[in-house]
């Protein structure tokens, strides 16, 4: 088991891109996004931060709602990637392959261009 | 899986109180970001709050959103083998609203800010002007009250009296100028 603590502090800035990906997957509503990243060993992600982080898409209009009823009263937001939220996705990539890409090089060549 | 009415109702009680939190946080830091537009920008997004903080369709729905992710959390956790009070009480413990963001940053910002311009000067010529001022209100209401009171022979047969009236009062008249000379030195530095 890799030791993971602090993990939520670097997530912090990655989180946005990861929610955008599991959403740029197909419809799916905001607990759901929470499963899956528990599914995908983020257990220790605070529940309220997809929470917080679906307004803030939402605010920013990065995301598509769609309503339907649900079984408690209120209707169901579905979210899907609109055409900016799409972009911003494909701007988190290229800003993760350039870090992941200079993350690699310090780890096995000490930071020297090969 | 359906939970109680009762807690149904809890639900809907936390999600009305704590929605409005998340919310006004989702719209603040997109307000950090326009604020470094222009003051003509923040004015505008400030309005745009403002009316967020009513209860708006858009607050309805950060509250009916976080009404379904409550209850969905909840259901997981009975599904872990809590019980429902238990699992109300862990949920409402895991999406209470900590704020680390704008509202904690203003402040910190406001008290750096005051710190930054804190002048040490400033409040030795305050303390000064206030000591000053009282000993200077002491020493002319004792004196005055003596010699109203008769002098030293009227003093010594029970005419003090004059003499501490005109020293309280003395002392009330100085703090009263402490206080304005206080407000002059306060209102030069803000300048």
């Amino acid at each position: 088991m890799v030791v993971l603590d602090n993990l939520s502090e670097m997530l912090k800035g990655v989180l946005e891109g990861i929610v955008l990906e599991i959403i740029s997957r197909g419809e799916i509503y905001g607990y759901e996004i929470t499963r899956r990243l528990h599914a995908m060993g983020f257990e220790g992600l605070a529940e309220a931060t997809v929470y917080a982080l679906l307004l803030r898409l939402e605010k920013n209009k990065l995301v598509h709602v769609t309503k339907r009823p649900s079984e408690i009263g209120p209707p169901r937001k579905f979210y899907t990637l609109n055409e900016r939220g799409m972009e911003e996705l494909e701007q988190f990539w290229t800003r993760w392959d350039f870090l992941s890409g200079r993350m690699e090089m310090l780890r096995n060549q000490g930071g020297k261009p090969s | 899986m359906s939970l109680s009415r009762e807690t149904i109702d809890k639900i809907r009680k936390f999600a009305k109180e704590q929605s409005r939190y998340y919310l006004e946080d989702a719209e603040m830091t997109y307000m950090e970001k326009m604020r470094r537009k222009s003051a003509q920008t923040r004015d505008r997004i400030m309005k745009k709050l403002a009316k967020f903080k009513n209860r708006s369709e858009t607050a309805l729905e950060a509250q009916n959103d976080m009404i379904l992710y409550m209850s969905d959390y909840m259901n997981d956790l009975i599904a872990q083998g809590y019980s429902e009070q238990e699992a109300f009480e862990r949920a409402r413990q895991d999406l209470q609203f900590r704020s680390d963001s704008d509202k904690s940053a203003d402040l910190k910002e406001r008290f750096t800010e005051y710190y930054e311009n804190f002048d040490p000067a400033a409040s030795e010529a305050i303390g000064l002007f206030y000591a000053g001022f009282l000993f200077f209100g002491v020493a002319i209401g004792g004196l005055a009250g003596l010699i109203a009171g008769g002098g030293k022979d009227a003093f010594l047969s029970g005419g003090w009296i004059d003499t501490l009236v005109g020293v309280l009062v003395g002392g009330v008249i100085g703090l009263g100028f402490g206080m304005i000379s206080n407000a002059v030195v306060a209102l030069k530095n803000r300048q």
